[in-house]
C-alpha cells in the first residue's frame, strides 16, 4: 500500500540488526541502550546543573551521526516529516500540536524512566516487568490517540 | 571510562542511528499507518528486534560478564505508578507526533524539520518533569534511559 516501503530496509534486516545493537551495548559495555536518557544527559542535565553521564552524550552524538549518514545515503525515504499533516491541518494548529506532543513525550519519558528504546527494546528484551508494562501502555495509548485523530478528522488522518 | 567501552558506545550509537533511520522510525507516514494498525512493517521491525535482543541477552546472562563493563547488570523491577502514568502521557505524545525520542532524530536527519519542534518539546517536557516533581524524583530520574 505504501510505495515508500521498498525504499526501506526490509524488516528482517532492520529488526534483528537493531536487536543486535541492544545486545552489543550490554555485552560490550554493560549499558542499557536508551535515547531519552541520552537527551536527558546531553541537554536537560546542564540546564538543571548536574553532570549527565558522558557515555550518554557520546551515544547521542554517534546516533545523530548514524542517522545523518542514513539520511544522506538515502536508505530512508524522503517522504518524511509531516507532509500529510501539513496538508490537512493549518500551521497555526499543527505547530502547537507538535510542540505539545513533544512536551508529552519528554514529560512522559522522564516519568516512565525510558522510552521506545530504553523500555521498548532494551527493557523488554531483558524481560523487566516495568518495561513490559510501560511498553504495553504507551503503544495502547498511542494507537487510541491515533484512532481518535483519525475519527476527529473524518478519516483524513 | 576505558577505550573499549567508549569505542563500543560510539560504534553501537552510529549503527543504531543508521538503522532507526533506515527502518522508517523517522517517517510520520509509516508510524501513523502502524498506529492505525494498517501496516505491520514497524511491528515486525520492533518485534524481531526485541526477539533478537532477548536471545542475545539470554546468552549474556549465561556468560554473566561483559567485554569491557564488568559483571552483567540487567534491569529488573516492578512497574511503579509514576512509570505507568508517564507511559500513558508518552503514548499520547507518540500518537500526536507520530514519532518518539529516537524517531525524531531520524526525522530531522531525513529533512523533516517538524522533528526539531518535537525535539524542543521533548527536552522542555523533561525539564518540566524535573521542575515539578519532588526533589527525590529528580534524583531518581538521573538513572533514566
Amino acid at each position: 500500500m505504501l510505495k515508500v516501503f521498498p525504499a526501506l530496509l526490509p524488516w528482517w534486516v532492520a529488526g534483528p540488526a537493531l536487536g543486535l545493537c541492544v545486545a552489543a551495548l550490554y555485552g560490550l559495555a554493560n549499558r542499557r541502550l536508551g535515547v531519552s536518557g541520552a537527551w536527558l544527559a546531553a541537554v536537560v542535565a546542564p540546564l538543571e546543573g548536574w553532570r549527565g553521564e558522558r557515555w550518554r552524550v557520546e551515544f547521542l552524538a554517534a546516533m545523530i551521526g548514524g542517522a545523518l549518514a542514513a539520511g544522506m545515503l538515502g536508505s530512508a525515504t524522503r517522504l518524511t516529516g509531516y507532509p500529510v499533516l501539513s496538508r490537512i491541518v493549518p500551521a497555526a494548529v499543527l505547530l502547537p500540536v507538535l510542540a505539545a506532543g513533544g512536551l508529552a513525550l519528554g514529560y512522559g519519558a522522564r516519568c516512565a524512566e525510558g522510552c521506545t528504546s530504553g523500555h521498548g527494546l532494551s527493557g523488554c528484551a531483558a524481560g523487566s516487568p516495568d518495561s513490559l508494562a510501560v511498553t504495553a501502555v504507551f503503544f495502547a495509548v498511542a494507537v487510541a490517540v491515533t484512532f481518535a485523530a483519525h475519527a476527529l478528522t473524518g478519516g483524513a488522518l | 571510562m576505558n577505550r573499549g567501552t567508549r569505542a563500543s558506545t560510539i560504534g553501537v550509537g552510529i549503527a543504531f542511528g543508521f538503522l532507526v533511520t533506515g527502518s522508517g522510525f523517522g517517517n510520520y507516514t509509516i508510524i501513523h499507518q502502524a498506529l492505525l494498525l494498517r501496516s505491520w512493517y514497524l511491528f515486525a521491525v520492533f518485534g524481531s528486534a526485541v526477539a533478537v535482543a532477548a536471545a542475545g541477552l539470554a546468552l549474556l546472562r549465561h556468560a554473566g560478564t561483559t567485554r569491557y563493563g564488568g559483571l552483567l547488570r540487567l534491569p529488573h523491577g516492578p512497574a511503579r505508578r509514576a512509570q505507568v502514568y508517564g507511559a500513558a502521557i508518552f503514548g499520547a505524545g507518540f500518537g500526536l507526533t507520530g514519532t518518539c525520542p529516537g524517531g525524531a532524530v531520524a526525522m530531522v536527519a531525513t529533512g523533516g524539520l517538524g522533528g526539531l519542534l518535537v525535539l524542543a518539546g521533548l527536552v522542555s517536557g523533561m525539564w518540566l518533569r524535573g521542575a515539578t516533581a519532588r526533589p527525590a524524583a529528580g534524583q531518581q530520574a538521573q538513572g533514566n534511559s
